[in-house]
């Protein structure tokens, strides 16, 4: 398996961490961001402000906060660990 | 009735489902003092060919570490949320899976086959579609492509 972006440093103290998984990985060509956090920033604000394609995704992609399912809409802190989470296929 | 005991693994290379099984014997033994009288398991294997019909080279089983481990263990004590159920076991491979080779064993001990038989189908499912894997097959060809999505029931 291929990465074409380096692993990134360790997220600052406050920063969000932003991970993307199989397609989504490859598509957007990265696996970890690291963010400010702005006060109201939700999981839809961080796609569209990385420029994540598709734009509609919340039909697809499912979002976890901190590994836990989270909506498109929740609230998001400094420190939180963010995924977004292409179709699953397991078992 | 005690808490359900609940064995959850990912395995990063090939695995024996019925060795893993035997393990499992000697630890519900161990802490139950016997075996429960009911017992299902189920073992999933790779396919020889891809969803379009076309031979596979391998299937890669992606996760997301943490979250995947978390998820199984939570969603095996949702499904064996019954006084009935006294074990569940969940071993799920990640990385290179060759067809032929398992790729999962979910297996739950009980008092009665209902309950052993439905939380098994039940955990199954939930595992499916809950816990976060992704599957890419890859080709004679080396061409490879992300699955989006389960084969039906």
């Amino acid at each position: 398996m291929t990465d074409p972006s380096p692993s990134p440093e360790l997220p600052l103290p406050g920063e969000l961490r932003v991970l993307l998984f199989a397609a989504l990985r490859e598509r957007a060509g990265w696996r970890e961001r690291h963010l400010p956090v702005t006060g109201g920033i939700t999981p839809a604000a961080v796609w569209e402000q990385l420029g994540l394609e598709p734009a509609d995704a919340a039909a697809t992609v499912r979002v976890a906060i901190n590994q836990q399912f989270a909506t498109w809409h929740s609230p998001l802190a400094g420190g939180d660990e963010l995924a977004f989470l292409p179709p699953i296929s397991g078992g | 009735m005690a808490a359900p005991l609940l064995s959850i693994a990912l395995e990063p290379g090939p695995f024996q489902p019925l060795q893993a099984l035997e393990r499992w014997h000697g630890q519900l033994r161990h802490r139950l003092g016997h075996l429960p009288a009911a017992e299902s398991s189920f073992v999933g294997r790779v396919r020889p060919h891809s969803g379009a019909g076309v031979p596979l080279a391998a299937l890669e089983l992606e996760h997301y570490p943490g979250m995947t481990e978390a998820q199984l263990r939570q969603l095996a004590a949702a499904a064996a949320d019954n006084p009935e159920v006294a074990a569940v076991l969940v071993r799920h491979r990640i990385g290179r899976v060759l067809p032929g080779e398992p790729i999962v064993l979910v297996a739950v001990a009980a008092d009665r086959r209902g309950p052993a038989q439905r939380c098994c189908q039940e955990l199954l499912e939930a595992l499916k579609h809950e816990a976060p894997f992704w599957k890419r097959e890859w080709l004679l060809d080396g061409s490879r492509q992300w699955l989006e999505g389960n084969t039906p029931l």
